[in-house]
């Protein structure tokens, strides 16, 4: 079989974009994927590009620079992955809620950002049909949404057949390494390709890719459910959030929340689709990598998505479905090379943030490849940084 | 054999998907049902594809002629709930 300079594994967001920005360095680069282009983490979320998720400092910096560069790419990239600069709103259900986001949208505007307060007549103009009891909220038009698995399509139709390779339905079945442990092929059941590095990009499946070479990739798989609308009037024009889940995020504080939105890590998240559907969100609970929808977890969904939006209650669900994070015990991707194998990279463990991170990580990890300064510190992203790392 | 459906024939009526876009969606490499409701929007409506599905597995079917077996062509998943309920009746109506 062919030669390649890099071998990608995964074809989900986090692979798509980095074969693209190695074939756009001028690399020849093959993407080997078991299943379909965005047959799992990436086509089960929803997906959106913000600043009014992170942290002021470093996080709101990456946030923005990651929204730039989705308004690059939604002119760069032919096919069209539904990129719209739409807004996000936040809303706050109390006093308290209020308190804190203020606080937080100070920071954000003394950062240079473009996000404000608003008082609930304001957000009763943003949104109609939101409920008329919340105490206030903050609105961004920076933040943007998008199709997740478009922008994979986006990723891969740009450069395939001019400088990568899809092979699809093809399974990793080892990746060789020489005598001094330097990659130097892949094994799959459909044959063996020759390269000297490879990028796992296998996200929730990275540790199963990792285990071939007795690397312990401790990603653990972290479940959401979304339920969808029937294709309605717009509910919503934008994304829109619940202040209170962030709460503790962003302040420290504790807040009084319902036990039964707790038990499944309830909060509350609409966003309008394409198909004029709205996608109705969600929950966070570890239970192994099964995509079941439980009942409770709809129950609560459902309830808390009628809290912030009365009208959803007459309105139909037509499926729910679930979907999951890569989840890093300590909040952070590994985007870098493992030290004792040269040429065997790592890019996985975005857990929900992978759909909005995957420009930046491909430009990183095509930089770390190309051996050019990186855009970012690489340091907290090391594989080396973690303990245990071999079986 | 079945009869070749033309390509301006309207084959998921819930999203309006014609037969030249599900061709076009298995150009792209599109392999089975799901592949070719994520490329195209077919099934991804109201009826979860129960109306459309044969008529895709029958395209790709006369499309990949010996390269695809009725496992690796496959359905779309069924999911909850089976068909259209108001988010009331699954919060529970409590309100």
């Amino acid at each position: 079989m062919s030669a390649y300079d890099v071998i990608v594994i995964g074809g989900g967001v986090i692979g798509t974009s980095c074969a693209y920005h190695l074939v756009k360095k001028g690399y020849k680069v093959a993407l080997i994927e078991r299943g379909d282009i965005a047959s799992g983490t990436s086509s089960h979320c929803d997906a959106a590009a913000m600043i009014t998720d992170k942290m002021p400092g470093p996080d709101a910096a990456l946030g923005y620079a990651s929204i730039q560069k989705f308004i690059r790419l939604s002119k760069e990239l032919d096919y069209d992955f539904n990129f719209d600069q739409a807004g996000s709103l936040y809303v706050c259900e109390t006093d308290q809620e209020v308190e804190v986001a203020t606080g937080y949208v100070n920071d954000l505007r003394a950062e240079g950002y473009r996000v404000k307060m608003v008082d609930p007549y304001e957000m009763s103009q943003i949104e109609p049909l939101l409920a008329k009891d919340l105490k206030g909220g903050f609105w961004s038009d920076e933040c943007a949404g998008l199709n997740p698995f478009k922008l994979c399509y986006a990723f891969v139709e740009q450069v395939k057949g001019k400088g990568l390779d899809v092979f699809l339905h093809t399974k990793v079945t080892g990746i060789r390494l020489n005598e001094k442990n330097q990659v130097e092929g892949v094994d799959t059941d459909r044959g063996r390709f020759t390269t000297g590095r490879v990028i796992n990009c296998g996200g929730v499946y990275a540790p199963e890719i990792g285990r071939l070479n007795g690397l312990n990739i401790p990603i653990l798989p972290r479940k959401g459910v979304i339920l969808l609308s029937e294709a309605t009037i717009p509910v919503c024009h934008q994304k829109v959030q619940e202040f209170g889940y962030m709460v503790t995020k962003f302040a420290n504080v504790e807040c009084d929340r319902d036990p039964e939105l707790l038990k499944y890590n309830v909060a509350f998240t609409l966003e309008p689709t394409e198909g004029d559907n709205v996608m109705l969100g969600s929950s966070r609970n570890f239970v192994g990598y099964s995509l079941n929808t439980e009942i409770e977890v709809i129950n609560a969904i459902a309830k808390r998505g009628m809290r912030f939006f009365p009208i959803l209650k007459n309105m139909s669900c037509v499926r729910a479905y679930a979907g999951v994070r890569p989840f890093m015990e300590d909040h952070l991707p590994i985007m870098s090379e493992v030290d004792e194998m040269p040429g065997y990279y790592i890019c996985a463990g975005h857990e929900g943030d992978g759909i909005s991170m995957s420009p930046v990580s491909g430009e990183l990890m095509t930089q770390l490849i190309a051996g050019e300064e990186t855009e970012l510190d690489m340091e907290p992203f090391r594989f080396s940084r973690l303990e245990n790392r071999f079986l | 054999m079945a009869e070749y459906i033309d390509d301006d024939v309207l084959v998921c009526r819930c999203e309006e998907i014609t037969a030249g876009e599900i061709r076009e969606a298995i150009r792209m490499g599109a392999t089975d049902v799901t592949g070719v409701k994520r490329r195209t929007r077919a099934g991804m409506g109201l009826c979860q594809g129960r109306t459309c599905e044969a008529l895709v597995q029958q395209i790709l079917r006369q499309e990949l002629k010996g390269e695809a077996t009725p496992e690796s062509i496959g359905f779309s998943t069924p999911r909850t709930p089976q068909r259209p309920v108001t988010f009331g009746t699954l919060g529970g109506d409590n309100l």
